[in-house]
């Protein structure tokens, strides 16, 4: 039920995006840095639902606020002549990785302890 | 429970699709922007583009002006070897005209000079005629002819077997009409007056007229003035 209405959603989201009106180039790269953010607080959700440390609240706040803040820091980036969106990148991306490693051990461990189920059985 | 779990769907769906949404505008501004485009730049390719802007006119600007250089030295040159060419002309001109080469102009004066009938007196001679022409030369003449023969200075007046006239390789007959380009008064008193030799002429017989005029005009000398033997 939720994988479903997830890939109805995405569907809709690309369909809207693809007809959104272009924005200036100059403002693309606020976009990016909220994308992201987003992506991370994702990849972030799936992690904590892996932990079974899942939180609603923490998940919708860290998706926006993330987004945000993000965007909010790059504009002052801007403003003070610094390039904070790479610090930004960083630790987004850093943290992608790490959630994703655990993701990955999560699954990995999950198969093989599949496969020694098998052969124990067999 | 199930309140819960329709809320947990409804937000992960809206955070989908906004990410979704994001996502899709953002390929969407990335492909159909022209990154080489100036309004889309970043700061820094701008400065370095405008950089290079700066070097390549301030090039270009020294190559103009050196090539601006080279034009006006050509131009200048260009002028020099028309000032040359036309002060060759001019001399050419000249030379042209002191050889006989042109039909000349200009004041002087028009002796016609006619063979009596009678026995008696001796028809004029080569002589006579070179006697006239040298004494045109001594008044200052600048260019005589001979019945439209221009004289040169390699001209030749000649008397063959005492009875036919030569002037420039070419039978003259008469009436002679002898042209002279200088001062009229000049060239009129050598020939008239006290031992004028028109006078001595009119005093021998012969018909022989001056008429001053304004408006000489001598043809040019119609044969080529080659040279075989100098060297």
């Amino acid at each position: 039920m939720i994988i479903f209405s997830m890939i109805i959603a995405c569907i809709l989201g690309v369909i809207v995006g693809l007809n959104a009106p272009i924005i200036s180039y100059t403002y693309s790269s606020y976009l990016a840095i909220a994308i992201i953010a987003a992506l991370d607080t994702v990849f972030g959700g799936i992690a904590s639902v892996i932990n079974k440390k899942f939180d609603m609240k923490i998940f919708i706040s860290g998706f926006f606020g993330n987004g945000i803040l993000a965007i909010l820091l790059t504009v002052l980036g801007e403003k003070l002549n610094i390039d904070i969106y790479l610090a930004a990148i960083v630790v987004f991306v850093g943290r992608m990785f790490l959630n994703l490693g655990i993701i990955r051990r999560y699954y990995v461990e999950k198969w093989t302890e599949n496969l020694k189920n098998k052969t124990n059985k067999n | 429970m199930k309140k819960g779990k329709i809320t947990v769907i409804i937000t992960i769906a809206i955070a989908c699709f906004a990410l979704a949404t994001v996502m899709c505008m953002q390929f969407k501004i990335v492909k159909e922007t022209d990154i080489t485009s100036i309004e889309t730049m970043r700061e820094e390719e701008l400065r370095t583009e405008l950089a290079n802007w700066k070097q390549m006119y301030k090039e270009a600007e020294e190559q103009y002006k050196e090539k601006e250089s080279r034009l006006k030295e050509y131009k200048e040159k260009q002028q020099s070897s028309e000032e040359t060419s036309k002060l060759i002309e001019k001399e050419l001109g000249q030379t042209n005209m002191y050889l006989g080469k042109t039909n000349v102009q200009g004041p002087g004066i028009q002796i016609k000079i006619e063979d009596t009938n009678s026995d008696e007196i001796k028809p004029i001679s080569a002589e006579d005629l070179l006697v006239i022409v040298d004494y045109l030369k001594l008044a200052g003449a600048e260019a005589i002819s001979i019945n439209e023969k221009r004289i040169i200075n390699m001209s030749d007046i000649v008397y063959i077997n005492n009875s036919i006239i030569y002037v420039n390789q070419e039978r003259i007959l008469s009436p002679y009409v002898i042209k002279a380009i200088g001062d009229p008064t000049n060239l009129e008193s050598t020939l008239l007056g006290n031992g004028g030799y028109i006078e001595l002429l009119r005093n021998i017989g012969f018909e022989a007229d001056i008429e001053k005029d304004n408006k000489i005009a001598i043809p040019k000398y119609n044969k080529d003035i080659g040279y075989k033997y100098i060297k």
